[in-house]
């Protein structure tokens, strides 16, 4: 169950060598009123509420605290178009549901019984306000009973406090206070869910040190990221808000080789081709594209804090490092697997190794080459020859019969982010050796992943 | 079609034992109609005369008191601020619905723009200082009655305070027995813990009243938008509350348990990655429990008119004792710098012989008497003070969750002074 809710904070100071102090217990109230009786949580889309310190009472009253939680699945009131969807694939319940809830506070459940008064202060003093943008996540299977996960969604909550009064604390400069936000994030198994709580405002470069802390903690790897904020967990219930794609390839059915396995992307892309972002480069900006989505896996793993370059970034990045004259921005140039290279060299500081084949037909014997590439390294490749430029987005290979076939997002297609389309036409699918032209040479730009955390 | 008053059999007792000229030689009465008015019916469960002026002033905020001889000088003022004075004795629900006028038969011809005068006058002056807004449900007519002291004739007419050029729209005017035993109520307590930062160049104590108003109106406003829940239940707004009823059920009075519910925070409106830090000259903060209630006329009555009639209930009674104790430390003058006051606690009192109660709010110290008194002089009401319900809440001021029961302090007699307990 995910938890999403933000609580008022106000602090109220005099002086700086006593923040700390009013800060600990700012916290320590919002604990308070987040074990009150007054706490309610309301489930999304639906009319249940929830009093989880009041031992679990609820509306409707069937929901009791020995409930099973997935008892609240039927409350829940889904889009129309999602259910419509449902209706015509087979429905797939492996994955898990994901619920949310918001937080409320129930007025009419006062926890002071007292008079009421009235407390003027005339003193000056600096009057701090925020609100706290709570985020928990709570993973249970669906047989738990409710109290179980009332308990587990309180607990969390007051850690999640604690965690941000910490990060507040520790990066406060003067009355300066840094928001801090959590970010909740998929970790290999045995670790699971994990949420982190950084300081909004202080970029991803300046927080090396916490990382390599939970790193340690957690025993990943340390060369490559996992607890950069663009990891972060994305829920499959979310949309995302650009608008583009997200590995379109996971819709499709693999071919079926004999004795053959799958080497594919690893982590998530966004599909990029002719025509977005009101750019007209339909003929000339197929390399330009694939390069676009290399950068927003480089991006989205972590690697990155830039955002995807347009068509003029790429070439102004070319004529920065003197491969091409001034004239080259602006124009309708086209660019292949050397060029994707430099770029991804001069913007995000990731080298590349390049493959040649003289002809297209060569492509079938670099089985074993692209599914070392998709195991070591997992990154999409760009290959440009005869005209065209594609993405290779992963190989079915089978050492023994040598036979191949390649998962292509080719980024010549210019409609409408429809995923129906995309797939059913081909636009992202699966393509045998045929596909290429078996007399022209190729290039292939394998990018390579930088070893950091 | 006009619409149609159906008025409690004892306020035409109560309205033909007013006399004009009466025992100070003043040529016509002037009073208050109160109930409830809905889309569907309109009850009138009392009517209260204006009170006569004390040349003493006592008990009153005072005013400019003329000698009160003919219509021309009849004080438009003193009936307003009687009416300001008596919306602040009536629950949630319950409200002035509008003015009557009791004249000798000479002054009949100028009775009608006396009445329409009145009536726009009393809505203006009442409606300031609310902090809720009028909705499209909400009727806006107000009821002008007048009584000829000779023949006893009614005659009643309606106004619609929305438009002051509009003209009288005729009305009926019904007594029935009975019209207010079954009225529903709706209960609950609210627990309030407001912090009002002094900013924006602003000063304690003189922008004490503006800082109050600004920061109520904004926890106002939550109250407004807050989910409602009737005896624990979420339902939709067309529901009934009394469910299950036969048709033509005869009603039965029922109390019903509200809830509110408010989201913990608002997401900012513009994101920051910092804490935003303000100078402030100073802080209000008030904090405590009141006990709030509200009276639905109808056993068909819905949930959104029950969330209605709370929710106000709740804001007015904070706003209410809010501004009498900034009123009250006007008349006192002195400003004490950083203190904590007690204010003034609603206390309730049935109207006998209906389901309905009418509250005061006492200041710490006063005791029942004053009440007494006080409920004599508004509402032109004999209120024994032993029936008088002091105990919805709580006289004294816990620190550090002390519980003591606020039935616990009951008493009939003389109070405690306000200690606060550290």
């Amino acid at each position: 169950m995910e938890n999403r809710e933000q609580i008022i904070c106000q602090l109220n100071t005099t002086n700086e060598p006593h923040i700390q102090k009013v800060i600990s217990r700012t916290f320590e109230d919002l604990c308070s009123q987040v074990k009150s009786e007054s706490l309610v949580l309301s489930v999304c889309n639906s009319p249940v509420f929830i009093w989880p310190n009041k031992g679990g009472r609820a509306t409707p009253e069937c929901l009791t605290p020995n409930s099973p939680c997935k008892d609240l699945q039927q409350f829940i009131q889904t889009d129309d178009q999602e259910s419509m969807k449902s209706k015509k694939k087979e429905k797939t319940n492996a994955s898990a549901v994901v619920i949310n809830l918001n937080l409320m506070t129930e007025v009419t459940e006062p926890a002071d019984l007292s008079a009421t008064t009235l407390m003027r202060c005339s003193t000056k003093h600096h009057f701090l306000y925020t609100a706290m943008p709570m985020d928990c996540v709570v993973s249970l299977p669906s047989s738990e009973r409710l109290s179980v996960v009332y308990d587990a969604l309180v607990v969390a909550l007051c850690s999640q406090l604690d965690e941000m009064k910490k990060v507040m604390l520790r990066h406060m400069k003067g009355m300066t206070l840094l928001i801090p936000q959590p970010f909740h994030f998929l970790l290999p198994d045995p670790v699971g869910l994990v949420t982190v709580v950084y300081p909004a405002g202080v970029p991803d470069s300046q927080l090396e040190i916490q990382r390599k802390e939970l790193h340690s903690r957690f025993e990943l790897p340390g060369n490559r990221p996992y607890l950069r904020r663009a990891n972060s967990l994305h829920f499959p219930d979310e949309p995302y808000k650009d608008g583009y794609l997200r590995n379109p390839h996971l819709h499709l059915k693999p071919p079926t080789l004999g004795n053959g396995k799958l080497y594919l992307v690893q982590g998530v892309y966004s599909y990029h081709h002719y025509m977005q972002d009101r750019v007209d480069d339909n003929g000339w900006g197929c390399a330009y594209r694939s390069l676009q989505t290399i950068c927003s896996w480089f991006q989205q793993q972590g690697y990155t804090e830039k955002a995807v370059p347009t068509h003029k970034e790429i070439q102004q990045a070319l004529v920065d490092v003197g491969d091409k004259q001034g004239s080259f921005v602006g124009s309708r140039q086209w660019i292949g697997s050397i060029e994707v290279a430099a770029v991804l060299d001069q913007l995000l500081g990731v080298t590349s190794k390049i493959m040649f084949v003289s002809q297209g037909s060569e492509l079938a014997s670099k089985g074993r080459e692209l599914a070392n590439h998709f195991l070591s390294e997992g990154t999409p490749v760009m290959i440009g020859g005869g005209v065209l430029a594609h993405t290779i987005l992963g190989v079915a290979w089978s050492e023994t019969t040598g036979e191949i076939r390649y998962l292509i997002l080719d980024p010549h297609y210019t409609g409408a982010e429809d995923l129906q389309v995309i797939t059913d036409k081909g636009w992202c699918g699966w393509k045998s050796p045929q596909f290429w032209d078996q007399n022209a040479y190729y290039n292939l730009c394998l990018p390579q992943r930088p070893k950091t955390i | 079609m006009g619409r149609g008053y159906i008025v409690e059999n004892m306020v035409e007792k109560y309205l033909s034992s007013l006399q004009a000229p009466d025992s100070t030689g003043t040529s016509c009465v002037t009073g208050l109609l109160i109930g409830q008015s809905t889309s569907q019916r309109d009850l009138v469960a009392l009517a209260v005369r204006t009170p006569q002026r004390n040349t003493d002033g006592q008990g009153s905020p005072s005013i400019n008191r003329r000698a009160w001889i003919s219509l021309d000088h009849l004080d438009v003022e003193w009936v307003t601020e009687h009416a300001r004075q008596v919306s602040r004795m009536l629950p949630g629900g319950l409200s002035i619905l509008g003015v009557f006028l009791v004249t000798v038969p000479e002054l009949s011809k100028e009775a009608q723009n006396i009445l329409r005068q009145l009536i726009f006058a009393v809505d203006k002056h009442i409606s300031k200082g609310r902090l809720w807004s009028l909705t499209n449900e909400d009727v806006t007519e107000k009821v002008a009655l007048h009584i000829c002291t000779e023949t006893r004739k009614t005659v009643c007419r309606t106004f619609d305070i929305r438009d002051p050029k509009s003209s009288a729209k005729p009305a009926d005017w019904k007594y029935q027995l009975g019209v207010c035993t079954s009225w529903q109520v709706l209960t609950c307590s609210v627990g309030l813990d407001l912090l009002i930062p002094v900013l924006d160049m602003r000063v304690l104590p003189q922008d004490m009243e503006k800082c109050m108003k600004e920061g109520l109106k904004i926890w106002a406003k939550q109250i407004e938008v807050g989910l409602c829940l009737i005896n624990g239940k979420i339902l939709a707004d067309e529901t009934e509350i009394v469910a299950g009823q036969k048709k033509n059920a005869k009603p039965v009075q029922q109390t019903f348990q509200a809830q509110i519910l408010i989201p913990m925070a608002e997401p900012p409106s513009v994101q920051t990655s910092t804490v935003l830090v303000k100078m402030c000259s100073g802080s209000l903060s008030l904090k405590g429990m009141v006990h709030c209630r509200a009276y639905l006329q109808s056993n068909k009555s819905r949930v959104k008119d029950a969330a209605k009639v709370i929710k106000r209930d709740i804001i007015n009674t904070v706003s209410s004792r809010v501004e009498m104790f900034l009123e009250d430390l006007l008349m006192e003058g002195v400003d004490n710098g950083s203190v904590e006051q007690v204010l003034p606690r609603r206390v309730f009192a049935s109207l006998p012989g209906m389901t309905l109660c009418v509250c005061d709010y006492m200041f710490p110290d006063e005791c029942l008497s004053d009440v007494s008194d006080r409920l004599k002089e508004l509402l032109d009401w004999d209120m024994p003070e032993d029936s008088i319900d002091t105990s919805q809440e709580a006289i004294i001021v816990l620190r550090k969750n002390i519980p003591i029961k606020s039935d616990m302090l009951k008493s009939n007699g003389l109070f405690p002074s306000i200690d606060t307990i550290d």
